[in-house]
Formats: C-alpha cells, structure tokens, sequence
C-alpha cells in the first residue's frame, strides 16, 4: 500500500456544511485499526471519523494519518511510529519521517495533542 | 390553585430568530401530555399558534412592553379572569425586568414563576458582566455601553475598530466601519433602547449552556452545546453536545456566584489555537430556542423548571446529554385559519379547536 498524505486531517466544523472531501478510507488494510480507539479527547472510527467530546468538532484522517492516531493512542515512540510507517506501506524512511514531522506538527495546532506528546 | 395547573409561556414565534415558547411547550407536553397551557402573544402571527405538535391550548394577546408596566399587569389580570393560569413562564428578555423585580405582584395573585431574584438578574446585565467575570475569574470581551454617537466611536476605537455592536436585550453586528457601526448603533437604540453595548470581537468557536439553577447556587441540570450550524445574524441553527469539564466548572462558578434562580444561557466564544480559553459572551436570563432538544436526551429543563416553580418533587434527576447527539433546525410551512386570525386580532384572545380534517380524494378508493 502506498502512503497516503499524512496531512490529510480534515476538521470539520459543522459550517458551511459541505461534504467532507473523499479520503482514501477504502485502501486502508483491515487489520490496520481497531473498530474505534481513543487519543488525547478524540474517539477515532475505523473509517477515519474522528469526534471530539470536549469541543464538538469532528475530524476525517487519511488511513495513513489514522495509523499514525492509533499509534500514539498506544503510547508509541517516533521510531516507533515510523517502524510501522514503512513496514504497512511503500514509503521511504526519510519521506515517511518528514511527513511524520509535518503531521506531528499540525495536530498540536489542532489541539489534538500537545507537544510534550 | 387549579386541581390541574394551568401553565402560561411567552414567546411563541419561530421566524428567522426564533423565540423559546414553543419549545417550553413542547418540552412540557412530552412529560404532561394533559398539561392545559396558554400562549401569551404580542402578535396574532406568532407562528407557534399555529403549530399542529406545540401549540397551546389557548391564546391571549399581551399588551407591548412599550405600553408600560401598568398595562402589562392589568393585561395580566384581565386574561386570569378568563383563564386562571398558576404558573408563568416568560420566555422573552423584555418581559423579565418587570417581573424579577416585582415578585410581590406574582405572589399576591397566585401565580408561580421560576424566576432569578433583581440583584442576581442584574448581576448578568450586559453592561455589568466584566464585573461578575472578574470575581468568576472568567474571561468576557470588553464591552462599552454607549448612548450618544460620539462615545459609540470613541468606544470602538479603543476596543481596535473591530467591534460588535449589541442591542441591550437582542441582537448584535459585526461592525467594521464607522458608517456601519453607527447605521447598527441607530438599529439597535431603535429596537432596543439606551443603552447601545460595544464589544470586542473575540474570534473562536461558539458554546452555549443551557441550564436550571436552584437559586443556592447549584445547577438542577445543564447541557452544553457548540453551534454548528449559524444563521446570517449568528443564531444557532444546529448544535452538538460536547462535554468539557473545563467548560462545566466555569458555567457552575458562574451560577454559584449568581445563585441563580430558574432557566439560563450561557452564551461562549472560544478563542482560536492550542490553547483557546472560553470567553463569556452574555447571559440570557431564560430558556433559548433549543431547549427542547436537551428534553430529547433525558435532561428535561422546561418540565423540571416547571416543577421547581410549583415546589413539586423532580420526578428524576435529569441526565447529562451525551455528547455527539446534535440538533439541526428545520423549517417547516404550517396551515392556519382565518378564523384563528381573527378572533386573535378582534377578541385578544382564542381557544384552539381540534383541526378539520380534509380527506384527498384518493383516501376513499380501495387500493
């Protein structure tokens, strides 16, 4: 499997309330994630839905996203996470490490974690 | 007291900004299918008179707030000697003033009310709400109440020109220019009277709480909600329950300090980034449109305030919603008659009768 942007973590607030755009949910491996797993106030769905309870706002990850989620809900190291990255799919270490830079970055701006995360 | 109390709620029309009454009604009616409720109206095309699901009972014709506080009593007294209502629920913010602080006159007739006592009610006052923030340690934009044109301006410009301006009881426009802050300044002293509220635009999601409070500084119930959905003019036309603790400790600091007695909005902006804070926007001193969707999720506020005006025992704790249940308002045309109409408009008054049903054609024939 190819890796997907790992950017592709939509928010979606509720307005204006155009569909989300599609993601590659359908590509994802079924082993890949669990039914649904908590991070940080988000419960995340095996296609990709997150919800968070504490502020109303809902999320769409890119399966590749999704498993970087579920891998910091286990507590996951970087090394880890990237481990994982390049083993599930057809991805470069440094390509699949700059992207996790980038990711990591922009779920603390969301909120989603913090940066002692 | 009747055997069966009658009930009397405000507040019935349901147009672009939408009143609470009809909600009430229907919040009620889903506990007390029976309750026998009256409509209180200012206008004989409130929609809600005409509404199949929520309508009440009966409908009485008030005399505008304009008309003074005499009138309103005497309007009062004149209804009860055709329907003796025990219990009123004011829905509009207009109407409170003259009731929290004359709740001798409600006492004297017999009528029950759930309503804040003066000081707490004007704790909450748009133009004081810095002060209750300060001791709640709750953040609230800056506001200015202005009445002449020239502090209008003086007011916007130390607030950074990016200001709202709010009318004293409703309403509020974003205002960037000065030709737009004072065309919104004159709308809102027309409508709403001295004096006009200017306010720092706080940037951020939306949160409202909706809640009971039992007048010792507790909340009976409460449901919070992010606005999803806003109209042109920012009403809410769609929220999701959230749950934050965060949120629910500064909503329960803010009811303790008021020791607020009855129904109540908190209305919130949160402030964009990582790290936004809630910013108390206002404090409405009675239910919102959407109190009914609570009622939905096990957390009946109208029915519960209901019963706290009569000193009846709750029939249940009410339950926190869950959060991801979420409302969106929809718009629906209803059919009414011209006879309603007129009997509202000649007599100020009308008493609903069961509709005519009008067969099709095609209902008759065997399929």
């Amino acid at each position: 499997m190819k890796l997907a942007p790992l950017s592709t973590l939509i928010r979606h607030h509720g307005q204006p309330h155009e569909l989300p755009p599609a993601t590659a949910a359908s590509c994802l491996a079924p082993h890949a994630v669990a039914a649904t797993f908590d991070f940080h106030t988000v419960t995340w769905q095996a296609d990709g839905f997150g919800f968070d309870s504490t502020s109303g706002e809902f999320f769409t990850a890119s399966p590749t996203a999704l498993v970087v989620m579920q891998s910091l809900s286990e507590g996951m190291t970087r090394q880890q996470i990237l481990d994982r990255l390049t083993t599930r799919f057809e991805v470069s270490h440094s390509t699949a490490e700059r992207d996790l830079e980038s990711f990591l970055a922009e779920i603390v701006h969301l909120g989603l974690t913090t940066e002692s995360n | 007291m009747n055997a069966s109390p009658i009930v009397a709620v405000t507040g019935l029309h349901r147009g672009e900004n939408p009143q609470p009454g009809s909600a009430v009604i229907r919040s009620l009616r889903r506990v007390y299918p029976e309750l026998r409720i009256i409509g209180l109206v200012y206008d004989s095309l409130e929609s809600g008179l005409f509404s199949e699901e929520d309508a009440p009972d009966a409908a009485f014709t008030m005399s505008y707030p304009g008309a003074g506080v005499d009138a309103f009593w005497q309007r009062l007294d004149a209804i009860r000697e055709i329907e003796r209502f025990d219990v009123l629920i004011p829905c509009l913010d207009a109407e409170m003033g003259p009731l929290v602080d004359a709740p001798e006159k409600l006492r004297e007739r017999g009528i029950h009310a759930c309503l804040p006592t003066a000081a707490s009610f004007k704790c909450r006052d748009k133009s004081k709400l810095a002060e209750l923030c300060e001791r709640t340690h709750c953040r609230t934009p800056q506001t200015v109440a202005v009445s002449d044109v020239n502090a209008l301006h003086q007011a916007a410009a130390s607030l950074g020109g990016n200001v709202f301006v709010k009318g004293r009881f409703y309403e509020a426009q974003h205002a960037l220019t000065p030709a737009a802050r004072e065309a919104a300044y004159w709308h809102m002293l027309e409508q709403w009277g001295a004096p006009v509220l200017v306010q720092e635009n706080v940037q951020g999601e939306e949160y409202n709480v909706i809640g009971l409070g039992d007048g010792r500084g507790h909340m009976l119930g409460s449901c919070s909600i992010r606005k999803m959905l806003r109209t042109a003019s920012g009403k809410g036309f769609g929220g999701m329950v959230v749950r934050d603790p965060q949120l629910d400790a500064i909503a329960q600091s803010l009811i303790a300090e008021l020791r607020w007695n009855g129904p109540f909005e908190l209305e919130f902006v949160k402030s964009e980034g990582p790290k936004g804070e809630y910013c108390l926007i206002e404090i409405n001193p009675r239910f919102p449109a959407w109190c009914d969707f609570p009622s939905t999720l096990n957390c009946n506020l109208p029915a519960a305030a209901l019963e706290q005006a009569l000193g009846w025992q709750p029939r249940e704790p009410l339950r926190h919603a869950s959060p991801g249940k979420f409302f969106i308002r929809h718009a629906i045309d209803m059919t009414g008659d011209i006879r309603d109409l007129a009997a509202l408009t000649t007599n100020g008054q009308f008493f609903r009768q069961p509709r005519e049903i009008i067969p099709h054609p095609a209902s008759s024939r065997s399929l």
